[in-house]
């Protein structure tokens, strides 16, 4: 479920993107997910929806986005920028991309150049461990409470209550009560006579 | 060298053909109560012997292959209401068939000696049918029967295709979930059992995922272009 890089191709040439798409499948770095954007506007919509890690973008095609202004706009620092060039480009515009891809590189270089750019991106490890608090919420949630009930039992505020929940659907991946259940019960948090559905099953 | 076939099937390619080489369309056919052994006819006679509109036949068959959403057809009625009866042909195989079906399997494969982890298991399943159980009991009770008197010319009511492209929510994925739970949390020997229910709940997730596909790219697609022709509005 959970994907380790966010690509975004952006590039006006569908052989070119499709090349630059293919070639990122070879390389198979770990996990990836790539999305592919042919105008501008698309591009801005791409970046405010979600965390990208890196972009490799047209020079010549988007003349109008800087990367100050992406990287400002956005928020994301840690955004990697990768020139694609398929002509020749002015040198003083290439510095200001993190790497530049060119059309004749072969597939081991540019594996290289994007493990080099991971490696340097901060990893958020994956981990699904639960706070003590958390844990004790899954039960409350279980058990079929409100978020008030909980609030009240746990001396929270339904605020609080919110966010911890929240954090637990994104560390879990699990959305549904029933599914939490399931989680609860295989790590022993909970015994199944105490959930009042299923013991009337 | 590597070679890959391009373009779509047409209405004079061999039906056996068509299938050979893509086994998901097998379902399609039965879905439409369509008759196997039909040797080396093409994919319009075969329709025409088992009386399916081949227009509608044709456009499943390329979503599911290409992806393509621009069906070519010129007559709606024809087309809609063979959608009609593929769609509540499909949601009578998953809701009376697949779907048990998976459930019987899945009972077997279940670890004995695990009691109250099976019983969450199953009530998850559980949960999960009958929520594809209103899902697809709203699109018959509410939106065929819609359908069917825009198509008899019966009067504007208050409901319109819009409402239904509104809530139509994604059936597959809380099966997606459910799949990957097992997969991360339910300790058990590798069996052969519990490979065959992953296997076909995978399988049925595409599934469900193409029946989506045809009900949102193809089917409300056409009802808004139907509802434009007759009442001049977008709904």
């Amino acid at each position: 479920m959970n994907v380790h890089l966010r690509i975004i191709v952006a590039e006006s040439s569908i052989i070119v993107r499709n090349g630059v798409v293919s070639v990122l499948q070879q390389i198979n770095i770990n996990r990836i997910e790539v999305f592919e954007i042919d105008d501008a506007e698309q591009l801005r919509n791409l970046l405010c929806k979600q965390k990208t890690d890196i972009l490799i973008i047209n020079p010549l095609m988007f003349e109008n986005v800087s990367l100050q202004q992406i990287r400002k706009e956005y928020a994301n620092s840690q955004l990697k920028c990768v020139a694609l060039q398929t002509s020749l480009i002015d040198n003083s515009t290439l510095k200001n991309y993190d790497d530049v891809i060119s059309l004749y590189d072969s597939n081991e270089y540019i594996k290289a150049k994007i493990n080099n750019l991971v490696s340097e991106t901060e990893h958020t490890a994956n981990n699904e461990s639960l706070t003590t608090r958390e844990k004790e919420i899954i039960v409350c949630v279980i058990k079929g409470m409100t978020n008030k009930q909980i609030a009240d039992e746990l001396c929270l505020s339904t605020h609080t209550v919110i966010s911890h929940r929240r954090n637990i659907t994104s560390k879990l991946q699990i959305h549904s009560t029933s599914g939490l259940t399931i989680y609860a019960i295989v790590n022993k948090l909970v015994e199944l006579n105490e959930i009042k559905n299923y013991s009337q099953r | 060298m590597s070679k890959i076939k391009i373009g779509k099937y047409t209405e004079a390619d061999s039906m056996s053909n068509l299938i050979c080489e893509n086994y998901p369309a097998l379902l399609v056919l039965s879905r439409f109560g369509m008759k196997l052994g039909f040797r080396d006819k093409s994919i319009h006679e075969v329709c025409s012997d088992n009386g399916v509109d081949t227009k509608t036949f044709l456009a499943i068959v390329n979503l599911l292959l290409r992806g393509d959403t621009k069906p070519n057809y010129t007559n709606y009625d024809v087309f809609i209401l063979s959608m009609i009866s593929y769609l509540h042909n499909s949601h009578n195989y998953f809701v009376n068939y697949r779907l048990p079906d998976i459930r019987e399997k899945l009972t077997n494969a279940l670890q004995q000696e695990l009691k109250d982890l099976n019983k969450a298991v199953l009530y998850y399943f559980d949960e999960y049918v009958s929520e594809v159980r209103n899902h697809m009991s709203y699109e018959e009770k509410k939106v065929f029967p819609y359908v069917r008197s825009l198509i008899a010319d019966k009067g504007k009511g208050k409901y319109n295709i819009g409402i239904f492209s509104k809530q139509h929510n994604q059936v597959e994925a809380k099966l997606t979930e459910f799949k990957s739970i097992i997969i991360k949390y339910y300790e058990t020997e590798s069996t052969n059992e519990i490979d065959n229910v992953l296997f076909d709940i995978f399988n049925c997730e595409s599934d469900l995922a193409l029946h989506n596909a045809v009900e949102d790219k193809l089917f409300v697609p056409a009802i808004m272009q139907l509802e434009l022709i007759k009442y001049g509005k977008k709904s």
